[in-house]
């Protein structure tokens, strides 16, 4: 590979990262539809618009570039607030999308066609007129937050923007100030926010003005909350957080007013609130002395200072929301003992300069704000995952290696045997066991390592589940149907090479269930089914093999029709028709070129859907099989296997050459007598438990020079519904393979699947099961 | 060869591996070679198919290997001799003496039925378009030097057959090289 292919490659694994993570974003956005946008995901769009900008701009991909830069600017905007996410701009996202993944595909290639730069170009410009602009509020919300221009003025424009959508929207907005050893402060702020993500939203994390100690540190986290108080507070419990609200100022709104009064209850439990028991002792204890001296005086009736257990908590919330306002006096007097942020109604009382007050009370309180900012500095440095990105090529090549390792230790092994069976001299014998020893320890060695690197290829389908979602919700709007998609099992792991192969199937699957399977929602309630229909994709492990399940509860296919079209497209004739089950009739459609769909849509019934699918599996050695019940719905159901790197083989003889059978797809091996084989319309059948069953001599189908024997072993192979069975002279018993695809100039070899080495070195085939089905099937059809 | 250097086979440094990384590097470290007007000479390798004399730029020929056991691929084109596992990498061996219009039909030299390959049988593993492939020759001549004045253009009365795969001749003193495309040696 070449430097520049090689910085090709990375920018495409980098970019394929950022869009992989920018569509679960979306789709979690689209989901929430004419919800209030979560701000951290428009955020975290917003970033990944922008690492894609910086990336593509870095690698010279121009044309992405150039939409990213688009699309940052209006999630700037979006996020920002200076535009609503409405469903255009939704859309347009989501577009934008597809465009930068076939953007991608196409500098993976190599390649610049000229309509997508046209499409990239309008998409741009249309994405920098888009968006209707947000309600104008005559007046900043924000000036009426009690907040020091001071910590005001270090916000930046987004922390800014999020604090007045909070204070806009009414809720409740709290200081949370914690403070942490200087050793593991970031564990304990990180632990802090992920407690606090779920009550609500932390616009912006301050250092704190309160002395963290000689060895502490404090921050002021703006937080607000969307949960109740108690809520809030059994939240933080074990942490050791302090509240205090931040007081919205009466605005000229009545509705602002009303809020501002809900939450000073609030506010005075919340300002007892004793630090946490987990908190360090011997602070905490000095501290909670200090509070509970001024508290108690103040404000008797409350008990804040009880072990911060669940029922005390509850206990002093229940007494706070009840008094209402009359507690907020006691509540400020609480606050400026504890040297929380003090709380008050009165206008113009700066925030930061009571709270300079307090820490000049306070001993050993020099450095307080410029210190927290070093180590912060420090710690982002460190990488937040421990993965490394390998190329599957590169791991190819170690599985590779593994395998001739394998072979080299075979060799050993036979060296060590027939040194331990020269017997004549016994220092020989001495050294084959000796040396028979070791092997049998390199061997157990590297199996290990072959699992170990095995292990390294599996990924989670949810890998591609997820992006089939993002496409179920664009098929369902375009087909105009009411899609519920369900995944389940997405956790399960496939070889990489298999979950990357399956994506196109799985596709095809899907869209047919939506476009065909589905019925409209005017059919489904007239046929008394919810106006929702359900489409289903649940992968399962099942020992060595994952099942994959795409299932709808729609229409269901109409098999009469199945037979109607083969009949009409000549597939079938009568008679086959005739003798025909039903389960046979529906794996009709996994023949090429047929298709039910009355209308061609964009996305499938064009006739290439269900035989690509079928082969599509057949080269992952897996299996479809279709389940459906006419107005219940239709299943398919894939099964894999769950890698494709080492598989187990049965090794058969024919005519003197070996090869190598794909143990997944072996139903069943027979022992049968020339005179078991019978000729029905001079095609070669065998008996099979009162089945027939199709059967072909491999040695004849590949053209080799026919040895008599007086029994055959008959391999019956299955993919779906299909059985056929192969003849071969000899079997040499099961071995797991590493099976290396023919590659470059061989593909268009029909009937094998790629090659392996034995141990011998000698190369041995891998039989293209599917392909030989598929072979003897038409033959099949041809003779009938 | 005893059982023991057979296995070991592997192991053993050839000098004909890949070292093309090797020799640009050292080209580029003599700079005045490049300034001399003179004519440079390139260097061919030369092989023996039927008695007769070919070559190919060396560039392209990866490396050169003894005769492993070939897998014959059942149904492939007949100038397709079979798949060699050559240190872990699957490749396909061809014979092109029919294209020459050296032979009528190819060599059966793989699957059981196939003799022992000759002893100076090689494989040339040549680059080309759409991947590495083997090429069955009789017998390697050596590697020659030769400068643009010593080639001609393919004699017209050359037979047709093998016409588009000679490019030209190549003399040096008594020897005679008919110098090939490989890319279309390979086409069926």
């Amino acid at each position: 590979m070449n430097p520049g292919s090689k910085a090709l490659a990375e920018f495409v694994a980098e970019a394929t990262e950022i869009l992989d993570a920018l569509g679960k974003d979306l789709l979690v956005l689209d989901e929430r539809r004419g919800q209030e946008a979560d701000p951290d995901l428009v955020n975290g769009i917003f970033r990944a618009a922008h690492s894609l900008k910086g990336l593509s701009g870095l690698f010279g991909q121009e044309r992405i570039s150039r939409l990213a830069h688009g699309t940052e600017e209006l999630l700037d905007r979006l996020r920002l607030g200076k535009l609503r996410l409405d469903d255009t701009a939704l859309d347009s996202l989501i577009e934008a999308l597809d465009a930068f993944q076939a953007l991608l595909a196409e500098a993976a290639r190599g390649a610049e066609s000229e309509p997508l730069t046209r499409r990239v170009e309008e998409m741009t410009a249309r994405l920098a007129q888009l968006g209707s602009p947000p309600a104008s509020a005559e007046e900043d919300p924000l000036d009426r937050l009690e907040l020091d221009p001071q910590v005001r003025s270090v916000f930046t424009e987004y922390e800014e923007h999020r604090l007045r959508e909070n204070v806009r929207r009414g809720v409740s907005l709290w200081r949370v100030r914690a403070a942490f050893d200087l050793s593991d402060f970031d564990k304990g702020l990180a632990e802090l926010n992920a407690r606090l993500k779920p009550l609500g939203e932390v616009i912006s994390t301050l250092p704190s003005a309160r002395p963290g100690g000689a060895h502490g540190i404090a921050f002021d986290l703006i937080f607000g909350a969307q949960t109740t108080t108690e809520q809030l507070e059994a939240g933080l419990q074990g942490t050791p957080a302090e509240l205090s609200p931040l007081v919205v100022q009466p605005a000229t709104h009545a509705a602002a007013q009303a809020l501002v009064r809900a939450a000073e209850p609030v506010t005075a439990a919340a300002l007892t609130r004793v630090d946490s028991p987990a908190a360090p002792a011997k602070k905490g204890g000095k501290k909670k002395g200090g509070r509970a001296a001024s508290a108690s005086t103040a404000a008797p009736a409350q008990q804040p200072l009880l072990p911060a257990s669940t029922e005390g908590g509850e206990s002093t919330s229940d007494g706070a929301v009840a008094p209402g306002d009359a507690l907020v006096p006691v509540s400020a007097s609480g606050l400026q003992a504890s040297g929380g942020t003090p709380v008050t109604y009165l206008p113009g009382t700066g925030v930061a300069q009571r709270v300079r007050t307090v820490v000049t009370e306070a001993p050993g309180t020099s450095t307080v704000v410029a210190s927290p900012v070093r180590p912060d500095g420090d710690t982002s440095l460190r990488s937040l995952t421990q993965t490394v990105r390998v190329d599957i090529g590169k791991l190819d090549g170690l599985i590779n290696m593994v395998g001739e390792l394998l072979l080299i230790k075979a060799n050993l092994q036979r060296l060590a045997e027939s040194a331990r069976q020269d017997g004549a001299v016994a220092l020989s014998k001495l050294f084959g066991q000796e040396l028979a020893r070791e092997t049998r320890g390199l061997e157990r060695k590297l199996e290990a390592l072959q699992e170990g690197l095995l292990e390294a290829r599996m990924v989670p389908v949810g890998q591609v589940f997820d992006k089939l979602a993002r496409l179920v919700r664009r098929i369902a709007r375009e087909a105009g149907k009411e899609i519920e998609f369900v995944i389940g099992g997405g956790e399960v792991e496939l070889d990489k090479l298999i979950v990357e192969e399956l994506s196109d199937p799985l596709m095809h699957l899907i869209r047919n269930a939506i476009d065909h399977g589905v019925e409209s929602p005017e059919a489904r309630l007239a046929a008394g089914k919810p106006r929702r229909a359900v489409v289903a994709l649940r992968a399962e492990q099942k020992g060595n093999h994952v099942v994959i399940e795409v299932s709808d509860d729609g229409a269901g296919i109409d098999e009469q029709r199945v037979r109607e079209v083969a009949l009409t497209r000549g597939l079938i004739t009568f008679a086959q028709a005739q003798e025909m089950s039903r389960r046979e009739l529906l794996n009709l459609i996994f023949l090429p070129g047929f298709s039910t769909a009355r209308s061609v849509s964009e996305l499938s019934g064009r006739g290439v859907g269900l035989d690509v699918v079928k082969n599509n599996l057949g080269n992952l050695s897996g299996i479809i099989d279709v389940w459906s019940e006419r107005g219940k719905g239709t299943a398919f159901h894939l099964t894999l296997p769950v890698t494709l790197a080492i598989i187990r083989a049965l090794v058969v003889g024919v005519s003197g050459r070996t090869y190598a059978v794909p143990l997944n797809s072996v139903l069943e091996i027979l022992s049968v007598q020339p005179r078991d084989i019978r000729t029905v319309e001079r095609r070669e059948v065998l008996d099979l438990r009162g089945q027939t069953l199709p059967f072909m001599r491999l040695a004849r189908m590949f053209a080799l020079p026919e040895r008599p024997v007086n029994r055959y072993f008959v391999v019956v192979v299955g993919l779906a519904q299909e059985r056929l069975g192969i003849a071969v002279d000899e079997l040499h018993g099961q071995q797991d393979i590493v099976t290396k695809p023919l590659g470059g100039r061989l593909q268009s070899i029909r009937g094998i699947s790629g090659a392996t080495d034995l141990g011998n070195r000698r190369t041995v085939l891998v039989l293209d099961v599917a392909a030989l089905l598929e072979e003897g099937m038409a033959l099949e059809r041809r003779r009938a | 060869m005893s059982r023991f250097a057979e296995l070991l086979d592997d192991f053993f440094y050839r000098p004909d591996e890949d070292v093309a990384g090797l020799q640009d590097f050292a080209a580029g470290s003599d700079g005045t070679q490049a300034s001399v007007p003179e004519e440079v000479p390139e260097e061919y390798l030369a092989f023996r198919l039927e008695g007769e004399c070919y070559a190919v730029p060396i560039r392209i020929v990866r490396e050169i290997s003894k005769v492993p056991p070939l897998t014959e691929i059942p149904r492939a084109e007949p100038h397709l001799l079979g798949v060699m596992n050559l240190r872990g990498e699957l490749l396909p061996v061809y014979d092109i003496k029919v294209r020459l219009r050296l032979a009528e039909r190819p060599p059966v030299v793989a699957g059981p039925e196939a003799p022992p390959p000759p002893r100076d049988a090689r494989i040339l593993v040549v680059r080309t378009e759409s991947g590495p492939a083997g090429v069955w020759v009789d017998t390697v001549a050596g590697v020659v030097k030769l400068k643009p004045s010593m080639l001609e253009p393919a004699p017209p009365g050359l037979r047709s057959g093998d016409r588009d795969c000679v490019v030209g001749i190549g003399r040096r003193g008594p020897n005679l090289y008919i110098l090939l495309d490989s890319e279309q040696a390979l086409e069926p």
